[in-house]
């Protein structure tokens, strides 16, 4: 019974990963450089998630956590324009790791900004789904990570729709395999570019507002989340949507499982080594094959 | 600009103005400093030498590591440990905390270096996040959380230096000889093949540079200067904390290296400098200093990519020119060194991308001193067969060899130093680098290593023969592309090679230039260089080889004098698209 609680923990922890991941992998495609300061889009959609309840609350209203999401979602994609047009926009005709510095630039304003306006200290984001654990059979469930995985499952599902079924996610499918080339067939690559930024800061901030309940927001917390996004896109296969969901999910299981087995530090040393050995020994990733040189 | 008189400018161009704001900030210190202000410039001497080291990883090396910083927090580790449980060690904690962040460097260099930019930044940044745990869960070793308090004071030789005055002098001195050296090895070929080898690496292996080899040392260097940096921190602070190894470190140092600039030494200390000191200047914003330095970091890398130690160089150039160089000093090589012309030989040699075979069971024989040129429709796999030749791809099938040596399984830049020199179809040249400079790059891998000028000398020689030596002090990024074709062929020559490829030398170039081209060609290989060249236009080959070879779908179809292959039914036929010899004017 305790592995079921365990697994759908994972699965939770997971789809929040998922969120965390697709933006990352999206950008990474569109732009072709990765975006240090994803990580820190996720500690702002947690603070978003915060500070609108405490100010809905200042006024008397007490919502649930539920229709707050929206509006995270917006601002979040707010912040995700502002890191296009600082960090993408002006260095669009430079070398990748430009935006690489020029978003870890990014990354320690947005982080400094939390400390000075938000508070060093953790504070805990609404509930989406609040209330006491739900028992099925033998199980008890906690309503948060049912809550998220249905919610992060939507979200996902509708980006995966976007991306298959409409005219913009071909056109977006052709600039991340080719920028060059979909701007000689008219396609208005920097807009779609910009785009997926957008898109992957609302992804990011309703990551972090979901897990802001149960693993607090703190300012600081950034990093670690772009890194859990960078090894699931570098594990998945660099570029490949499926396989960064996959290695986002893959990633929250072996943290659940190992720091329930060992401690949390093991979780996080293991999951280091078992990085090295596979862009050591796969480093087209686990599943399917090298997109080629993209860096 | 005219009323400056000229004494003014030499001086105000020279080194001088340097030393002096060196000097002032010096005297600054003594003067008004209290032991706040000077263990903030201590520290900086340190940030320094960290940003250094890390202009040699990322500016020089262009590698985007994330593990400086943990490097330096290993560094300051080994020096607080050494010096509390070690009593011997007080004064060997420096040279210690250097090798020890060496010696992690190269482990991990050693595995994650092939790695491409985004997996290379990842897995450094792994390396990192495994050091900092270490430092704050092996608290048997590290204390944990708490770090490692009452670190002594440094002793050099029994003289214990204390910290303030003493400590702020050694610290800057070592930053002052670290720059010097890195300042020195800079100016000098090393600069160049860095330079190379991190824009254009298959250029740079084409002419015997080692871009592994070099990325790896740069790697090490820059480890060794973060755990110097990362000692003389121990020693100053006093206490060691998990902190030095965290990000925030990297952060730092890497905005430094930005905002200061990313391959000049003075850059290491402006960038070292800011670092340290904004938090005091930019007291008046409280606790929002580091969102300002965040923000100038990014502006910088956005407005003035090459840093201030650029902007600063540029107002200098700009207020007190330098006089132009007359140095046009022409060496041609001395008569002894032209190597023993030898015979190249491709036998049965395939090579498949998916599905499609490239090449398939290619055999051919260049005889000593021979030129033989290769045609064939594009992808018929010429680009190919000399990529093999010159080891950028490996053979699948078949072997080349050179004399009796076979190439089978060498890397690059090891048959380029048997002396295979090639060009290429999009010229690699770093486009910052002077034309002059980029021939000269090739003078790199010889052995004994020339000095600067020798090189630069005898790289105008080349320029000369080949017919470009009017663009020698150009950019190459300046040069329309026919003639930094030509640039590039000046560079093979300048590698002094025994069998020259070139891979359509021709293109871009108008009629006139490229007969001109062929005559040249053909009395530069009168030295007796094997040749073999790649180009479409039949009669450029006709005037400068002896033989034709021409492929389609990665098989030779013809192979003989160049009327003969001229006239070969399946070569009209694969080339021309008709057969009918008729139709020849």
């Amino acid at each position: 019974m305790l592995t079921v609680q365990l697994l759908v923990n994972a699965l939770a922890l997971g789809a929040a990963y998922a969120l965390v991941a697709l933006g990352f992998v999206l950008v990474l495609n569109a732009a072709g450089a990765v975006n240090f300061a994803h990580g820190d889009m996720v500690m702002l959609g947690g603070v978003a998630g915060v500070t609108l309840a405490a100010m809905l609350a200042g006024a008397g209203l007490r919502l649930p956590g539920i229709v707050l999401l929206p509006l995270v979602v917006l601002i979040s994609g707010l912040v995700g324009l502002g890191v296009a047009a600082l960090g993408f926009w002006p260095l669009r005709d430079r070398p990748p790791a430009a935006m690489f510095v020029a978003t870890i630039a990014l990354a320690a304003v947005f982080e400094q900004s939390a400390t000075a306006f938000f508070g060093p200290e953790p504070r805990t984001a609404p509930a989406v789904w609040d209330g006491a654990p739900i028992a099925i059979g033998g199980i008890t469930l906690g309503r948060q990570p049912l809550a998220l995985i249905v919610v992060a499952g939507v979200a996902i599902a509708g980006v995966y729709a976007l991306l298959e079924k409409t005219q913009i996610g071909r056109r977006f499918r052709a600039v991340a395999q080719d920028r060059d080339m979909a701007r000689a067939l008219g396609v208005r690559a920097v807009h779609l570019v910009v785009g997926a930024f957008v898109l992957a800061g609302g992804l990011a901030g309703l990551a972090g507002a979901l897990l802001g309940h149960q693993f607090f927001v703190n300012a600081g917390q950034g990093p670690a989340y772009m890194l859990k996004a960078y090894i699931a896109a570098a594990v998945g296969g660099w570029g490949s949507v499926p396989g960064a969901l996959l290695g986002a999910l893959l990633i929250a299981l072996f943290e659940t499982l190992v720091s329930a087995a060992l401690s949390a530090v093991w979780a996080q040393a293991l999951l280091y080594f078992a990085l090295l050995a596979i862009l050591l020994w796969r480093p087209q990733g686990l599943f399917g094959e090298a997109i080629g040189r993209r860096a | 600009m005219s009323a400056v008189p000229a004494p003014f400018a030499v001086f105000m161009r020279g080194p001088a103005p340097l030393l002096i704001a060196a000097l002032a900030a010096v005297a600054w210190i003594a003067v008004v400093g209290d032991s706040y202000a000077l263990r903030l410039a201590t520290l900086a001497a340190t940030q320094a030498l960290l940003v250094l080291g890390y202009q040699l990883v990322f500016g020089h090396a262009g590698a985007l590591s994330l593990a400086q910083g943990a490097l330096f927090g290993l560094g300051a580790y080994v020096a607080a440990l050494l010096s509390l449980h070690a009593p011997w060690g007080v004064s060997l904690t420096l040279p210690a905390a250097a090798l020890s962040a060496m010696l992690v460097a190269a482990l991990v260099g050693a595995i994650v270096l092939r790695l491409e930019t985004h997996y290379f930044a990842l897995a450094t940044l792994a390396v990192a996040q495994l050091i900092h745990l270490a430092a704050v869960n092996w608290e048997m070793l590290t204390g944990g959380a708490n770090g490692l308090p009452g670190v002594p004071a440094l002793s050099l030789a029994g003289m214990t230096i204390t910290r303030g005055g003493p400590m702020l002098l050694l610290a800057w001195s070592l930053f002052a000889i670290a720059a010097w050296i890195v300042a020195r090895v800079m100016a000098g070929l090393t600069g160049l093949a860095l330079d190379l080898a991190r824009e254009h690496p298959p250029a740079a292996q084409s002419v015997g540079i080692d871009v592994a080899g070099l990325r790896f040392t740069a790697f090490v260097a820059g480890a060794g200067l973060a755990g110097l940096a990362g000692g003389l921190h121990a020693h100053v602070v006093g206490v060691v904390s998990p902190d030095v190894t965290d990000m925030p470190v990297m952060v730092g140092c890497l905005i430094a290296t930005v905002i200061g600039g990313r391959r000049a030494v003075i850059g290491a200390a402006l960038g070292a400098i800011l670092l340290t000191h904004a938090p005091e200047w930019f007291r008046f914003l409280e606790n929002r200093h580091l969102i300002a330095f965040g923000a100038l970091a990014l502006a910088m890398v956005i407005v003035a990519p090459d840093g201030l130690a650029d902007l600063l160089a540029t107002v200098r150039r700009r207020l007190w020119p330098l006089p132009e160089r007359t140095s046009g000093a022409v060496l041609a090589p001395p008569a002894g060194v032209a190597r023993r012309s030898v015979a190249l030989r491709v036998e049965h040699v395939g090579k498949a991308f998916g599905g499609v075979r490239a090449l398939d069971d290619v055999t051919m024989v260049l005889a000593p001193g021979e030129a033989v040129g290769v045609i064939g429709p594009n992808g018929s796999g010429k680009t190919t067969l000399l990529n093999v030749i010159t080891g950028i791809l490996p053979a699948e099938q078949g072997e080349v060899r050179l004399g009796t040596e076979s190439l089978r399984r060498r890397p690059a830049f090891t048959i380029a130093r048997l002396g295979v020199a090639r060009t290429f179809q999009h010229a690699e040249l770093s486009a910052a680098t002077s034309v002059l400079d980029a021939v000269a790059t090739a003078a790199f891998a010889r052995s004994p290593r020339p000095p600067r000028d020798v090189a630069g000398a005898e790289a105008r020689h080349w320029l000369l023969r080949v017919g470009v030596a009017d663009s020698a002090a150009l950019r190459c990024g300046a040069l329309p592309a026919g003639r930094r074709r030509l640039v590039e062929v000046a560079r093979a020559f300048m590698a002094r090679p025994r069998i020259l490829v070139l891979d359509e030398p021709g293109a871009g170039l108008s009629r006139a230039e490229r007969i001109e081209l062929a005559r040249r060609l053909r009395i530069l290989r009168g030295s007796g260089t094997t040749v073999l060249v790649v180009d479409h236009d039949i009669d450029f080959l006709a005037a400068c080889v002896d033989r034709l070879i021409c492929l389609e779908r990665g098989r030779i179809i013809a192979d003989g004098p160049i009327e003969t292959v001229r006239r070969d039914p399946h070569v009209r036929q694969a080339y021309f698209g008709r057969d009918d010899a008729a139709a020849e004017p």
